[in-house]
């Protein structure tokens, strides 16, 4: 290994919670904490520093490639599908290439209501997705159970896991997902997450607080 | 010879109730006479019910003798009658399984099983079909509250599953 | 190579039930004593977009020995929410139980409730809901192709079958105002009147499309692929049909000549002139001929509804049961008082039960209504085709290879949300 040189991830984010933002930190932060997380500039061997950050670059590339893993689960998946049919066609935009396996994937798009029955899968294929990820959820039912309240349905996805970009409708139009898409792909460029450096999801929370009961 | 006339015939007085509220024919049964009348309704060659279009269970909190319900609607292809029949159940009553006349009542069992807590005898795997299988309780009954008995937004236990 | 598969004459006669039983025999394949068997969860994500349905698998090498079905992945206890709604909110929520043909779901609540309440329902309603009811029959089944041809390996046709589609959902939403969840029905007639210009964007649409129907069956029909993947695969004969209440296109393509919209007329199919689509192989193979000769049907069926659509209301003013317009209630009184009614306590609907199948793009769906008299129900359960089908899988998979599995599968059209409620 001796022989191979990198550049030097130089301030690359890290697990440090210190330098990811979340939460409140990231609805008030500016630009500058953004730019300051991404970590420093890309070093090449011999001390040359790009005028970019490693981050910004490798934001730049994901976000024309964000392939979402499939995961329709009800009636707002008919409205992701037409998404990529030939009238919407968010392949323009590298996005059709929905996989079937989590760990191809690079995020998720929750279409539809997550039950009781399905919510520890929901979680298991969340975490099961390798970093970088972004959820959208998809459709009120995603978003807060819709009219659902009932004793088969969780009341918003993310209770289970952390939510980047919400699309509202019942079901949402394809063009008002592609605008969620959209803004998801802002965060991509910014490498803005909503989970934070320690990972931590809702649902592993909500566990904690079961154990202890 | 109609339904009502074929029905009649066999079975008189064990029909407890007759009704034929907006043109559906519908028979009351006593528990006890399931497994026969179905079996006719069935095998006769008048009837030729050979479709079982679904089993449905209910709950009528008010009737306190026998608060459970099993209703059974029938359909004919070669006659193109329908028939309807009804059984009250008090508590503990168990009735015959019919997957042996009709397959396609197998998952309408567990359904009502799961939702009301009628148990069938002689089914071949009776257990949970649409909710969790440590969910506790018959969600469809009436004094099973609709929000679930477990609060929160999740409505349910993770613990072990993730 | 070609592509083209030339039918012969002894593929043309119809065959009987023990020629079909014997064909079942043949192509499903015995699996010896003491095998051992791998546990396989084709589970509930999987490709196949038909939704969160989970089938664990015993398999042999490819052969399925046996397939244990696991839904309720989205069950919502639809049914027990409906008891604590009026009539009149429960239209919405039937929409979500099919979604790709939701019309038809609001269709076959209204007619039970309207059955309950002994409502009559005008004839412009009639037919403005017949027509509404064929245009989600094409929705579903265009979705329906796309989705089939999809699983066994394609993905333009997906693509053609979802740019089609949106011709339709573009007269739904001149219609209705939704693309997809169209909460149209109201009982005692539709939510609205036809808007301007709609007839003629509906008779384009419908004119063109059994063209597309055309070429799609050109494309598939003698395709040497779909021939040998679906051809005699998954044969599930008139007995089984009944035996595991499967309906709708699969049993008609098994030979039974049962159309609910023709043995128990509704709405003003009475009127309508079309054929049953019946085939007689009761494969994959025939399943698609008999969906595409629905779209075709559906195609006269609408052109009939706008040639003799009658004038008139459309909604029934029978005011114990059925909601005001809103012109009426923000200027009269009692249109006003009865509005509150409706919309707070629900129609006064008697007491008793009934119980009314329709023929619903996917199969026969049953609604039961028991009613102890007020705004809600007391008991409503639907019957819906999708729940039968996906309890019906175990039987027609048995035996088969896992990529016939997939066809079968999609072949039965199954939509979790009609399954699970």
């Amino acid at each position: 290994m001796s022989g191979l040189v990198f550049p030097n991830f130089d301030g690359a984010p890290s697990v440090s919670k210190a330098q990811m933002l979340s939460g409140e930190a990231l609805r008030n932060a500016s630009d500058q904490d953004v730019l300051a997380t991404m970590g420093g500039a890309v070093r090449l061997p011999g001390g040359i520093a790009l005028p970019v950050q490693i981050e910004r670059v490798l934001g730049f590339g994901r976000s024309f490639s964000y392939w979402p893993l499939l995961f329709g689960l009800a009636c707002c998946a008919i409205e992701m599908m037409a998404l990529g049919g030939s009238r919407f066609d968010m392949s323009r935009f590298g996005m059709e290439a929905m996989r079937a396996s989590p760990r191809q994937a690079d995020g998720m798009i929750v279409a539809g209501w997550c039950t009781t029955k399905m919510a520890p899968r929901v979680v298991r294929l969340y975490e099961q997705i390798p970093d970088p990820k972004w959820v959208l959820a998809m459709g009120s039912c995603a978003i807060s159970g819709n009219i659902w309240d009932t004793y088969g349905v969780v009341q918003g996805v993310d209770s289970l896991i952390p939510v980047d970009v919400y699309v509202p409708g019942c079901p949402p139009r394809p063009e008002a997902l592609w605008q969620g898409l959209e803004m998801i792909r802002e965060k991509i460029k910014k490498s803005s997450h909503a989970y934070d450096g320690l990972r931590r999801i809702p649902a592993r929370d909500a566990l904690e607080l079961e154990g202890a009961e | 010879m109609s339904v009502a006339e074929i029905m009649e015939a066999r079975f008189g007085s064990r029909l407890l109730e007759t009704t034929t509220f907006r043109d559906d024919l519908t028979y009351s049964i006593a528990p006890d006479d399931w497994r026969e009348v179905l079996e006719f309704c069935k095998e006769s060659p008048d009837l030729a019910f050979d479709m079982l279009d679904c089993l449905i269970g209910d709950h009528l909190p008010e009737r306190m003798e026998a608060p459970l319900q099993v209703v059974v609607h029938l359909v004919s292809h070669t006659y193109g009658h329908r028939l309807r029949i009804k059984v009250a159940l008090p508590e503990g009553k168990t009735l015959r399984s019919l997957t042996d006349l009709w397959p396609s009542s197998n998952w309408d069992e567990r359904e009502a099983w799961e939702m009301y807590g009628i148990y069938f005898t002689r089914h071949p795997h009776l257990r949970r079909l649409l909710t969790t299988d440590d969910f506790e309780g018959h969600p469809m009954r009436k004094d099973f509250p609709l929000q679930g008995t477990i609060g929160g937004p999740i409505r349910t236990k993770l613990k072990g599953k993730i | 190579m070609s592509t083209e598969h030339e039918v012969t004459m002894e593929e043309r006669q119809p065959p009987t039930l023990e020629e079909l039983k014997a064909r079942q025999a043949r192509t499903r394949q015995n699996v010896g004593q003491d095998i051992e068997v791998l546990t396989v969860s084709m589970g509930p994500q999987h490709p196949s977009t038909h939704g969160v349905y989970q089938a664990v698998l015993d398999l042999d090498g490819e052969i399925i020995v046996d397939c244990r079905p696991g839904i309720g992945n989205l069950h919502r206890g639809l049914e027990k929410l409906c008891e604590n709604r009026t009539y009149h909110q429960i239209i919405p929520m039937t929409d979500r139980l099919d979604y790709n043909s939701s019309f038809a779901m609001n269709h076959g609540f209204c007619e039970a409730a309207e059955k309950l309440m002994g409502v009559e329902v005008p004839p412009r309603a009639q037919y403005i809901r017949t027509m509404a009811h064929e245009l989600s029959r094409l929705a579903n089944h265009i979705l329906w192709l796309g989705v089939h041809i999809m699983d066994l390996g394609t993905q333009t046709f997906f693509c053609i079958c979802f740019r089609d589609r949106e011709y339709v959902l573009d007269l739904f939403e001149m219609l209705t105002g939704a693309r997809l969840t169209h909460s149209f029905a109201r009982i005692g007639g539709v939510a609205k009147d036809l808007p301007d210009g709609f007839e003629e964007k509906c008779r384009k649409v419908v004119e063109f499309l059994p063209k597309r129907v055309a070429e799609y069956e050109r494309i598939i029909k003698n395709n040497r692929i779909y021939y040998k993947r679906a051809k005699n695969v998954g044969i599930f004969t008139s007995e089984d049909c009944y035996a595991w209440r499967v309906t709708g296109p699969p049993l008609r393509a098994a030979g039974v000549v049962r159309d609910l919209r023709k043995d128990e007329p509704y709405a003003a199919y009475a009127d309508m002139d079309f054929k049953v689509a019946v085939e007689y192989n009761a494969d994959v193979y025939d399943r698609f001929l008999v969906r595409m000769t629905e779209i075709r049907e559906s195609c006269k069926i609408i052109g009939q509804c706008l040639d003799n659509l009658p004038d008139g209301p459309y909604i029934s003013k029978d005011s114990a049961f059925v909601l005001p317009r809103k012109k009426n209630v923000m200027l009269d009184a009692g249109a006003m008082i009865q509005d509150f009614y409706h919309v707070f306590n629900g129609p006064d609907a008697p007491k008793g039960e009934v119980y009314r199948a329709i023929e619903v793009p996917k199969g026969e769906m049953g609604v039961y209504i028991r009613s102890e008299g007020g705004g809600k129900p007391a008991r409503v359960r639907f019957t819906t085709p999708s729940f039968y089908h996906g309890q019906a899988l175990p039987p027609m998979a048995q035996g088969e290879m896992l990529a016939d599995a997939v066809a079968i599968f999609a072949s039965i059209d199954v939509v979790l949300g009609d399954c699970d409620r």
